[in-house]
């Protein structure tokens, strides 16, 4: 699992499959509490299956099912969800300078979740232009598909897994922390940097402390680049 | 689901994956239009410097154990530790994860065997 890979490949699409393995670890375990989470909810297999096709963003998926369970109105609960989502529309643009001329790309950002993206934005500079379509298709896939397999495990067994095994949804979602630092730990290349990326990250894990996860992403990265700009201005 | 389910569903991943995919079309259009050689340079200031910073975020929310104690937090430490080291030692992607997990795993294993 190498970061450098700048010889086009033979199979990228199987390198990049590879490479989001790690996001196994944390997409799973969340999954298959989603499933269990939705059918006790009074969804079934199939509608929570079909909200992890489409919708296929984690924190807002388990708001959807607790706003329908609780009665919200509809239009609240699509104005709600799509607030959770909206720090999506920093992503794209930011892999935009990666990006080759193929027409496939804005249907493959249906797959550009958080940890994509994050993995993304490293590999993506790093590989040959001619490989990037398909490793950026091998690494969302594995990730899209392992969020419905997690969804169908958890709606159909989620209860008698997580009876079984309670200790394996606790550890594996480490991974993901693991992945994100992985992912950082180049970047804190100068004093600047190394301040704004270490306030983005007190300020995330302050705000999720205090129950705050979903503002927590978007608050943390604009006081980080307060800090950042802040920082430049004094120099 | 009764059919206003379905809709506010559809709804919610039509807007879902516009976002996602929009702002990509625009900025790959602003680059043409601007005929940018260096896109990096094209580039707004801003948006370059909020892309670690997004993953700076999402690595503060992560690092929070979903079971708070005095055993995650120590495995939650010991982990970034390991993690970190080993990706000094290899610059691979894959096995500073395997590390981290295994060493998040051990203490709160240890844990549950010690208390």
């Amino acid at each position: 699992m190498s970061q450098q890979a700048s010889v086009p490949n033979s199979r990228p699409w199987l390198l990049g499959v590879r490479e989001s393995i790690p996001l196994l670890g944390g997409y799973i375990p969340v999954a298959i509490s989603f499933g269990l989470i939705a059918v006790q909810s009074g969804f079934t297999a199939w509608e929570a299956v079909a909200i992890s096709v489409l919708i296929y963003a984690g924190a807002s998926q388990f708001l959807f099912v607790a706003m329908v369970a609780a009665g919200a109105p509809l239009w609240f609960v699509v104005v709600m969800t799509l607030l959770i989502n909206a720090r999506h529309v920093v992503y794209g643009p930011n892999l935009v300078p990666w990006l080759t001329t193929s027409r496939w790309w804005p249907w493959l950002m249906h797959g550009l979740t958080d940890q994509i993206f994050a993995l993304a934005h490293t590999r993506l500079p790093q590989l040959p232009p001619e490989d990037r379509l398909g490793w950026f298709f091998g690494g969302s896939l594995l990730a899209w598909f392992s969020w419905i397999g997690g969804t169908a495990l958890g709606a159909v067994a989620g209860k008698e897994l997580t009876q079984q095994w309670p200790l394996l949804g606790e550890v594996m979602p480490f991974a993901l922390p693991a992945l994100f630092l992985v992912l950082l730990a180049p970047r804190f290349s100068s004093w600047v940097w190394s301040m704004a990326l270490g306030s983005t990250v007190v300020v995330a894990l302050l705000f999720t402390l205090n129950g705050m996860s979903n503002a927590a992403i978007p608050v943390a990265a604009i006081a980080g680049a307060i800090v950042f700009f802040g920082m430049n201005a004094l120099k | 689901m009764d059919s206003g389910i379905w809709v506010a569903l559809i709804v919610t991943a039509v807007g879902t994956f516009l976002m996602r995919s929009l702002p990509m079309v625009w900025m790959q259009r602003h680059l043409v239009r601007r005929k940018a050689k260096n896109t990096m340079d094209a580039m707004p200031i801003w948006l370059g410097v909020l892309g670690p910073l997004m993953i700076a975020a999402m690595f503060g929310v992560s690092l929070v154990p979903a079971k708070a104690s005095l055993a995650s937090w120590t495995a939650t430490a010991l982990g970034v530790l390991v993690t970190l080291i080993v990706a000094r030692r290899t610059g691979s992607l894959g096995w500073p994860i395997v590390a981290g997990v295994a060493t998040y795993g051990g203490v709160i294993l240890l844990a549950n065997t010690a208390f």
